[in-house]
């Protein structure tokens, strides 16, 4: 520790210190900022020790000893150019607002005393930041999420895996302006310092990320550049410099079903890139997600549980029905609602079994809407293709494209993979025993205003009770204060860029200082500003570029593919599999049938990944007799009728 | 006499501790006040002085500023009642002397000789009892002491102005003491306020200079007042000497610092002190340049800023400070 004080402790009565604050002056030159760590030493024992005092610069004022500004003019004669020099500078004060951060000892908790203060070294901060605690090699839970520079002083600064992923605390809330390279980049460089820092003894980690705009996440699995300075910081904060080695993508499929419906369709990059596909089942668990409350009333609910319980996925026979069914799609359900509604009319019924001719209408309707407004991820074959539950492997990040679907697709994709999460973390079978995951947008998805919605009854829920079961929320808004409160206060850690001065201004920014929400308004890119449960107050941090490709970088390096016809796509994705076929022999072999039956085809095949891709492939098409020619027949020829006999033939 | 309210000082309480564990009848004064510096009621005063520059009485205008001064000096006095025993005044005054040095053209308290405070209970023994011997915690000025004089009568106003006196003195006594020892350090030439020390090797070296702000003694008069009154800003008078009962003499000119156009006859009119040196027109030319180089920054909010140095300034916040 530096015994070279750099200000002492001072207070007046008008502007006394508090066991919360003190004030100290420096000199002009002194390398003291807002956000800087200071120590103060003690002068009096206190219960035999001489205290030490650690606080955070939250607000600066400079001035000199004139006692108004129109001195100031009257000495240069009002014109500023005059006189040029003076023989001494007027004296001037840098006067400092710290909060404290910690006292040492604990207890009693007095008013700073006066004293020298130093700059924070590494240990001072660690100290200050109560970090120490799980900084021990025994009990470490310590998760770098950035470095804390002031005046030389160059200091990690970690968070508590217990406080971030659980149990004791959950949950991330970073607020930031878009466009500033903030918010997404925290986030993949605190996933790659969580994953190289969780503790062993915790278990297994994954993360699920939803890329809901842009082309942000598309290429977690891809170095980008970095710099010298960001190399230098990963090697300070003992992070790998690698991108993710594991990463599998997520995309439903277009409307027309040919290609998945991503930004990363690359060829080159489509080897873990899989589809996102369900059908009736899964869809009718979370019909209320694409039901408004006006659309589902009791009795139009009462059907669809019915039809959840008693028709779905089991042979279903009813004396008004003209022939028995088996719905395990949305087509096979339409066939069911046509079947039963011309039953009632041939008998002129109104109900059957308690429900409504008008709700069964209306139900019917609703629902055969779902695979149009979700085509691409709704199959009406029913078949499935899902993330991994029961099988998510340890340090893997799953990404979700969902960036170019419509709203409702969103909703349905976020609250079933949240639903299955949570289901599978319960029963303890999801294979790995926490999983973040990180949704952009909370304005969106969880808004602090406006009607209740199934998403936001979700990210309550995952806030409010997922650190129990392992289930942690990385979220990530423009406006902390449009998100709803129970989210953003639910978060045990949160983190601010650059934030916008409106947005500084509303009430969730009292309690910072004048000077912190000014700093934030201007904050550098790769800065952040860190509150975590440890932290008596937020302390800013730098961090590196995360060790990934962009998404604008990836999108110029791997543009988007156009989509293709259907024997094109299908090959695309088959190459995948199997790099020996070509365009030539898919249009071969699918020449005789229709576009549904290709791509039928081509998903089963990508979804059961078999070892003869092309025997697999062909497989599934319906055998068809090839035409062939009729062979002509001979005519018979004609009987030469005897030239005597005029009757005979 | 005006007095100005204050709150009580660590220093003066525990004086006034000491004094009641003496005198456990003492009337402690509910406020204690400081009590105005002696003279500010002294009559003006004109005394013609012998002129020792060569030429006719008449401004003499000077060159551009220049720096040149390397110090300042300042000392600072304050008095407090602290009780009434028996209608004795019990003065509690503390008296203070810095230099202040300039660097890189920042003021910083000169390492060689630190700043002096001194507290002391001023107090007539010949009428206050129970301090005969040595106090602790106190260190007495008996004002009613032989060497100081006659015995002042008991009327409080003459105890309080021995008291007061003495608290001079002792003030000028440190003013002297920082003089000496800047002059035998030889680190340039030292600006103090008020005169030049009225003896020793301050008073006689050219490394200090005195710049006297009070005027209640104008040494002019006749025509030679009349050039004094019409300085212009940037002129001076021709050098006089000064020298006071059993003092040596001692070089001294005014200079008008600042234009006085809309002002008081005496605005920004100060008088230097020198010692005396054989070309003295060139040492007045030269100090005077050196005391306009002082005229930025302002001493305000001082309300002499006219006159005064920004370094006296700011030994006088220095002291407040310190004392």
């Amino acid at each position: 520790m530096t015994n070279v004080p750099l200000g002492r402790v001072v207070a007046t009565e008008r502007r006394p210190n508090t066991p919360f604050e003190f004030h100290f002056w420096t000199e002009v030159t002194s390398p003291v900022g807002i956000g800087t760590i200071v120590r103060v030493e003690g002068t009096h024992p206190v219960d035999g020790a001489i205290p030490s005092i650690y606080g955070v610069v939250t607000e600066g004022f400079s001035y000199s000893d004139l006692d108004t500004p129109m001195h100031d003019v009257l000495g240069h004669d009002g014109s500023p150019a005059h006189p040029g020099f003076a023989a001494t500078e007027r004296a001037e004060i840098r006067l400092y607002t710290a909060a404290v951060l910690r006292q040492i000892p604990d207890e009693p908790v007095q008013p700073v005393p006066m004293g020298a203060v130093h700059l924070a070294e590494e240990e001072d901060v660690a100290i200050a930041l109560r970090m120490d605690s799980y900084l021990r090699d025994e009990t470490r839970t310590a998760i770098p999420v950035g470095v804390y520079r002031a005046g030389g002083t160059e200091a990690p600064v970690y968070v508590d895996a217990d406080f971030l992923v659980g149990p004791e605390a959950a949950h991330l809330n970073i607020t930031g302006v878009s466009g500033l390279a903030t918010k997404t980049s925290a986030i993949e460089w605190l996933l790659a310092s969580l994953f190289a820092h969780f503790p062993e003894d915790k278990g297994s980690v994954a993360a699920v990320c939803f890329n809901v705009k842009g082309p942000d996440l598309c290429y977690l699995d891809l170095a980008g550049p970095l710099e010298e300075s960001d190399l230098a910081l990963y090697e300070r904060l003992g992070v790998p410099p690698v991108p993710f080695p594991d990463v599998q993508y997520f995309a439903p499929y277009t409307a027309r079903g040919f290609a998945l419906n991503t930004l990363r369709s690359n060829e080159a990059l489509l080897h873990n890139v899989n589809a996102l596909t369900w059908g009736l089942r899964e869809v009718l668990q979370f019909a209320e997600v694409l039901l408004n409350r006006d659309d589902v009333d009791a009795k139009a609910d009462a059907l669809i549980d019915f039809i959840r319980e008693n028709i779905v996925d089991q042979p279903f026979e009813d004396p008004l029905l003209s022939r028995p069914h088996k719905v395990e799609s949305f087509a096979d359900l339409d066939a069911w609602f046509r079947d039963l509604l011309q039953g009632m009319e041939r008998k002129n019924s109104e109900a059957w079994r308690t429900h409504h001719v008008a709700t069964i209408r209306k139900v019917r309707n609703r629902l055969s809407n779902i695979s149009t407004r979700c085509a691409g991820l709704v199959t009406d074959d029913g078949s499935v293709s899902d993330l991994p539950f029961g099988s998510f492997a340890d340090r893997a990040v799953y990404v979700i494209d969902v960036a170019l679907l419509e709203e409702d697709a969103q909703d349905l994709i976020f609250a079933r993979v949240v639903s299955k999460l949570r289901e599978h973390l319960e029963r303890r079978d999801l294979g790995v025993n926490h999983v973040v995951v990180f949704v952009d947008e909370l304005n969106k998805y969880a808004p602090s205003e406006g009607p209740e919605t199934y998403v936001r009854r979700m990210l309550l829920d995952i806030s409010e009770r997922g650190r129990y079961l392992g289930l942690v929320l990385f979220g990530a808004q423009q406006f902390r204060s449009q998100v709803h409160r129970r989210v953003t206060g639910n978060a045990g850690t949160a983190m601010f860029g650059r934030t916008d001065a409106d947005e500084l201004g509303t009430p969730g920014y009292s309690v910072l200082s004048h000077a912190v929400r000014v700093k934030l308004s201007a904050l550098e890119k790769g800065q952040l500003l860190v509150r975590h449960p440890h932290f008596t107050q937020p302390v800013f941090v730098r961090f590196p570029r995360p060790p990934v490709l962009s998404g604008r970088a990836g999108v110029e390096r791997f543009p988007q593919m156009p989509e293709a016809s259907a024997e094109a796509a299908v090959t695309r994705s088959l190459r995948v599999l199997d790099p020996d076929i070509t365009l030539e022999w898919v249009k071969e072999h699918t020449a005789l049938y229709e576009e549904r039956e290709i791509i039928r085809a081509r998903n089963a095949t990508v979804r059961a990944r078999p070892d003869n891709t092309k025997a697999f492939f062909l497989s599934q098409f319906r055998r068809v007799v090839r035409a062939e020619a009729p062979v002509p027949r001979r005519p018979t020829p004609l009987r030469t009728p005897s030239s005597d006999d005029p009757y005979s033939f | 006499m005006p007095v100005t309210r204050a709150a009580l000082d660590a220093p003066s309480r525990a004086a006034l501790r000491a004094i009641l564990a003496v005198r456990p009848e003492a009337q402690a004064v509910d406020y204690p006040s400081l009590v105005p510096e002696r003279g500010t009621a002294d009559p003006p005063l004109l005394s013609a002085a012998e002129q020792i520059e060569a030429g006719p009485m008449r401004a003499v205008p000077v060159m551009d500023p220049v720096v040149g001064f390397s110090a300042f000096l300042d000392g600072t006095q304050n008095a407090r009642i602290l009780a009434w025993v028996e209608g004795v005044p019990y003065v509690f005054g503390t008296a203070a002397a810095a230099i202040r040095a300039r660097r890189d053209r920042k003021l910083r308290t000169w390492e060689t000789s630190p700043p002096i405070v001194q507290r002391r209970l001023y107090l007539p023994r010949a009428y206050a009892s129970g301090f005969e011997s040595a106090t602790e915690g106190l260190d007495i000025v008996d004002t009613t002491a032989p060497e100081l004089g006659s015995i002042p009568s008991r009327h409080p106003a003459a105890l309080l102005e021995r008291a007061l006196s003495c608290l001079q003195h002792d003030r000028e006594r440190l003013e002297r003491a920082q003089v000496e020892a800047w002059v035998a350090a030889d680190e340039g030439v030292l600006c103090a306020d008020g005169s030049l020390p009225d003896r020793g090797p301050g008073r006689s070296s050219p490394r200090a200079v005195g710049a006297i702000k009070s005027h209640r003694t104008l040494h002019a008069d006749g025509v030679a007042l009349d050039v004094v009154l019409a300085l212009r800003a940037n002129e001076r008078s021709p050098v006089f000497t000064v020298a006071g009962s059993g003092r040596a003499p001692v070089a001294s000119w005014y200079v008008r610092t600042r234009d006085r156009a809309g002002r008081d006859a005496l605005w920004g009119l100060v008088r230097l002190e020198s010692a005396i040196v054989p070309d003295i027109s060139a040492r007045a030319d030269l100090v005077s340049r050196w005391l306009l180089a002082e005229n930025a920054p302002l001493a305000l909010p001082d309300t002499r800023w006219d006159k005064m140095t920004y370094g006296v300034r700011d030994c006088e916040s220095f002291l407040r400070a310190v004392s």
